[in-house]
């Protein structure tokens, strides 16, 4: 198993794709500074106190707290899931395409065993982008907006439905606890991922229908026709890492979402590992 | 076989952790002690019909049902919205016997008015000019003087909303210093946390705006109670005194609706 998961961790590090992933991550931040500067210029400056007299967006509002956050908070949804998704649609999908599959399913290793090892190095590249993206995130606020303590509005990033602020220490910490909550989370993307790659032959194919049904389920959960549909689909219940932002953490609740994450993670593998056992490998 | 097993287990372990950190269901209403000085049972409703009828305003016919409630719940103060006139304040102040007093606010730019009924028969009425648009205070007593503002913000634009609740508060900001205020009414903000999404809108940094600045001196005293409005939505609210002490029973009462009606009467008994 050990050995296995070296060889999977090599072929990561190995791959552009992993690299490419943290590319776009930085330009994405890039992209976000520009927004947030330029959209923080302007409530802050004279035309903002023109039409309204009261607003909360005051300097003290907008620091690198605030920016970490909405930087995180939009990304996480569209942006992670197609890395992690890439990652783990590749896994099986590339080697088969590759011709590779048909000789590591000789060697006397079970196939259970590749899988597991497969998204365990999927799990830890979900892990690192993660990590990375929020760290960078911090010291770029840190650098170009400055710290302060991060204050939350009902409404905008829905986090909250009272005002609330949450000290800068504790927001720290609180980033660090949004780490741990949105790996898992997206474990659960990871997982399907790696079901589709079993699936389907194509490594491409794997990823998009991946992204597709992940995609699916997102719009259709905001479309409210479908209100009564949305608890059943496992992008809801993704939804939980946010709770870690929230002044008092509704600890049952986040431990409730992680526990039904969990479960996806865990059923999706299983019947990844019965089909990949009964896959007759003829590439 | 061993990693079939792990996962096995792994997914009924996450499973049993799912089902025992379920939340319990919780009470829509609430009761505490309070050693506070005086409590007000006020209660709020937009009696007015949903967009699709030809008239949305509130219908005749409805006002014994309303009438019903109000007696059954005995309030001490009403803040209604979406009234035809004076007519129908009339029809309402005969069908509850004369329990009550009440007014209807001036007619601002729309067709529609808000209106306040109170027990006290000391009670006066104030008309709160906000923009274009009319709110109505009454001023009673029950232990000390108190303000029940009845109001009704755009449902339509969320800017004309936030500038509806800037000359509403200015407006309640005089008259807090010598009474306790309390502002019902509909305000139409779309600010449900549930309704989780990233899209950082203008409609919503609006609504999310008004409110805040209502909460720097009010506090939301019927945000446990649940939706007010068809389709999930809560935008009824009833703002109180941020030192008041325990709220006591907050209800939105789910089986009043008549005829039409898209909102459903917000009941709250607040303590200070």
């Amino acid at each position: 198993m050990f050995t296995l998961l070296k060889l999977e961790l090599e072929k990561l590090f190995r791959a552009r794709s992993f690299y490419l992933s943290f590319i776009v991550l930085i330009g994405f931040v890039v992209l976000m500074l520009w927004g947030f500067y330029t959209y923080a210029a302007r409530k802050t400056g004279g035309e903002a106190v023109e039409q309204f007299k009261y607003t909360y967006e005051s300097k003290q509002y907008f620091n690198g707290l605030t920016f970490a956050l909405y930087s995180l908070l939009f990304s996480f949804t569209l942006l992670l899931p197609i890395f992690v998704s890439m990652s783990a649609g590749s896994q099986i999908a590339s080697e088969a395409r590759s011709g590779t599959l048909r000789m590591i399913c000789t060697r006397p290793i079970s196939r259970a065993s590749l899988i597991l090892s497969k998204f365990m190095v999927t799990a830890l590249h979900a892990g690192l982008l993660l990590t990375f993206f929020i760290g960078l995130n911090l010291i770029v606020g840190l650098i170009f907006v400055g710290w302060g303590n991060l204050e939350l509005y009902p409404g905008p990033l829905n986090l909250v439905d009272a005002p609330g602020k949450i000290m800068r220490d504790d927001a720290l910490m609180r980033f660090g606890y949004a780490a741990l909550s949105g790996t898992w989370a997206l474990l659960v993307i990871a997982a399907l991922a790696l079901l589709c790659s079993v699936i389907f032959d194509s490594p491409v194919q794997a990823t998009v229908m991946t992204i597709a049904a992940y995609l699916t389920l997102y719009i259709v959960g905001r479309v409210e026709f479908f209100e009564h549909l949305r608890p059943y689909f496992f992008t809801t219940d993704m939804e939980f890492w946010r709770d870690v932002f929230k002044p008092e953490i509704p600890w049952q609740n986040l431990w409730h979402y992680a526990c039904v994450c969990g479960a996806y993670t865990a059923g999706l593998l299983l019947a990844t590992v019965l089909i990949f056992e009964r896959k007759d490998i003829v590439t | 076989m061993w990693v079939k097993l792990i996962l096995l287990i792994l997914f009924c372990l996450m499973i049993a952790g799912a089902v025992h950190f379920a939340k319990p269901r919780e009470s829509e209403e609430r009761s505490s002690s309070s050693n506070s000085s005086g409590s007000v049972r006020l209660l709020t409703w937009n009696i007015g019909y949903a967009e699709l009828e030809d008239d949305t305003r509130a219908h005749d016919k409805d006002l014994p049902a309303v009438a019903e409630l109000i007696r059954r719940e005995s309030p001490d103060a009403v803040a209604l919205q979406e009234l035809t006139g004076k007519a129908q304040l009339n029809t309402l102040l005969k069908l509850l016997n004369g329990e009550y007093r009440g007014a209807v606010a001036q007619q601002g730019r729309g067709d529609r008015f808000e209106a306040v009924l109170v027990k006290d028969t000391g009670a006066t009425f104030t008309p709160v000019p906000v923009g274009e648009r009319y709110a109505l205070a009454a001023s009673f007593r029950s232990h000390s003087e108190i303000v029940l503002i009845s109001a009704h913000a755009d449902a339509f634009n969320a800017s004309r909303r936030r500038a509806y609740t800037e000359a509403l508060m200015d407006w309640v900001e005089t008259r807090a210093q010598s009474a306790t205020v309390f502002i019902a009414g509909d305000f139409n903000f779309e600010l449900k946390a549930a309704n989780e999404t990233n899209l950082y809108t203008d409609n919503l940094k609006h609504d999310s705006e008004s409110y805040s600045h209502i909460l720097r001196s009010f506090r939301d005293l019927g945000r446990t109670a649940g939706d007010t409005a068809i389709n999930d939505r809560r935008i009824d609210y009833i703002f109180g005194p941020t030192q008041s002490g325990n709220v006591g029973r907050v209800a939105v009462l789910r089986d009043a609706a008549v005829g039409r009606m898209d909102h459903w009467p917000l009941l709250v008994e607040a303590r200070f």
